[in-house]
């Protein structure tokens, strides 16, 4: 699918596409890593979120970058943001840009954190590599879980450009299936392609591999490696009708 | 600071737009598997079927039919199960077994029961179902005509040039009997090469399929099966057909590199 930007016509849909070129999310995901840095951002872990407290310039950077969501003013010029376990991650340990305490005010390393998200989502370390992954390439990712999906992804904010891909991170070892079970059988296929369909979307699955590498530690991460591959739904009828 | 901007975007995206409603009247159309009509306006060829070999020798060509059936050795035409159960189906084909007595219908249901032909029923209704729409269907690696054997893509590895086609990795080169009497069961490859519609659809010189087709057994094909079929593919795209209760469905599990974005 080509990229859908959003306006009431064709020079606004041009226009959405130039702001999103002028404003690029590599430039906006860079401003604020060195925001949080300046700042020595630290957030709050609770459960299976981050909490943490965002001044004026960080407020207008997490909202261009569509990382976390605004939970609430409590102090004047500070908003709460909630991060998700990946987003948090992200910013902790690929971006190096945000620490984490537990309520104790005690720092917590990029390890620490690590076990912690390993045991409240036994699926984060493939998560994690999608979502990194992802992100790395600059593209936007949200939570999917409205669509019956793990993450749907834009090429820039969502005001500007319609999601292209809901996103399913499958894990792969040599001979198993996924852990969680999705896409075991072909009602699943047929279910979560009909699904994204309803909403313009392709679905876009993420098959990770370990490649032998264990989930001890983060550095582990870097021997995953992500293969992707569309799920689209073929029909001949349609296609006979276009192509002669 | 405006929050509507910050909002999951669910209220934008969700947008009703119905891919496949075509699938939506499954109650009225043919292509759901019903049995087709005997169309009447068909002549009848002749072909003898043969148990040993899992296919019929045409004797009497009409119509044409033939363009985009059948391969042809040393001058013969010879028809695979699904060709002669398709045709058979449609009126356009008279079955005569080696004693010239005509095979029904019921007959030929009951060897593609048995697997006869290397052809199974949902195999089978794969075929079907893409023929009557007007694809071109053979079975992969089996040349038309081995006059366009020089030109066909290698079925086995496509990064290898002609001189591979003529050798011993292509399938056309087994004797006509051996050609169409075993079932591939349990190996991982293509089932089907697919043409597209074509009015100019030669066998001598067929071109690239436009997909190549594999019928799944089970499950859906894990990330390790689907590399295992494109490896056998000649880079040529693949698609995964499933048969449920009669209704045939295709999907692409298509190989996609995010983009680096700016």
């Amino acid at each position: 699918m080509a990229p859908r930007w959003k306006g009431k016509d064709a020079k606004a849909k041009k226009d959405a596409e130039a702001e999103a070129l002028k404003e690029p999310m590599s430039m906006i995901i860079s401003q604020l890593q060195s925001s949080l840095v300046q700042s020595d951002a630290y957030g709050i872990l609770s459960d299976k979120s981050v909490h943490f407290a965002a001044g004026a310039e960080q407020i207008v950077l997490l909202e261009k970058a569509c990382l976390g969501r605004p939970v609430g003013t409590v102090e004047k010029d500070k908003v709460w943001f909630q991060l998700s376990l990946e987003e948090a991650f992200f910013l902790c340990y690929s971006l190096n840009c945000l620490k984490t305490n537990g309520g104790n005010r005690i720092p917590q390393t990029n390890e620490e954190l690590w076990h912690y998200m390993k045991s409240k989502k036994e699926t984060f370390p493939n998560f994690f590599k999608a979502y990194a992954h992802l992100r790395m390439k600059n593209w936007v990712v949200r939570s999917g879980f409205q669509y019956g999906v793990d993450f749907v992804v834009y090429r820039h904010h969502p005001s500007r450009v319609h999601s292209e891909y809901g996103v399913l991170v499958l894990s792969e070892g040599e001979a198993v299936k996924d852990v969680n079970g999705r896409l075991r059988v072909w009602s699943d296929v047929h279910c979560a392609t009909r699904l994204v369909g309803s909403v313009a979307k392709t679905l876009l699955v993420l098959y990770i591999r370990r490649n032998g590498s264990r989930d001890d530690s983060p550095s582990c991460l870097a021997n995953y490696t992500v293969e992707g591959r569309t799920i689209t739904r073929w029909s001949p009828e349609q296609c006979r009708e276009s192509c002669s | 600071m405006e929050s509507k901007t910050f909002e999951e975007p669910s209220s934008t995206d969700d947008e009703l737009y119905l891919q496949n409603a075509s699938d939506e009247d499954d109650e009225s159309t043919f292509s759901s598997g019903s049995t087709p009509k005997l169309q009447f306006r068909y002549v009848k060829s002749k072909a003898v079927w043969n148990d040993e070999m899992g296919m019929a020798e045409v004797i009497e060509k009409r119509g044409k039919t033939w363009v985009t059936t059948g391969i042809v050795r040393s001058g013969k035409v010879y028809s695979s199960m699904e060709e002669s159960l398709y045709l058979m189906e449609i009126g356009a084909l008279d079955l005569l077994d080696d004693c010239e007595r005509s095979i029904c219908l019921t007959d030929m249901y009951e060897k593609i029961a048995s697997s006869k032909g290397g052809c199974c029923w949902e195999l089978f209704e794969v075929y079907r179902h893409l023929k009557s729409l007007g694809y071109i269907v053979g079975r992969h690696g089996v040349s038309w005509s081995l006059k366009g054997i020089k030109s066909s893509h290698n079925a086995v590895d496509g990064s290898e040039e002609t001189e591979q086609v003529v050798g011993a990795t292509s399938k056309s080169d087994l004797p006509i009997n051996k050609l169409f009497s075993e079932m591939q069961i349990n190996s991982l490859r293509p089932d089907f090469d697919v043409y597209l519609p074509n009015s100019r659809f030669r066998k001598s010189s067929p071109g690239d399929p436009s997909f190549l087709l594999y019928l799944s057994r089970g499950d859906p094909p894990s990330r390790a099966e689907m590399e295992a079929l494109e490896k056998q593919c000649g880079g040529l795209p693949l698609k995964i057909g499933l048969v449920t209760e009669g209704r045939v469905s295709f999907f692409s599990f298509d190989k996609v590199e995010i983009p680096l974005l700016p």
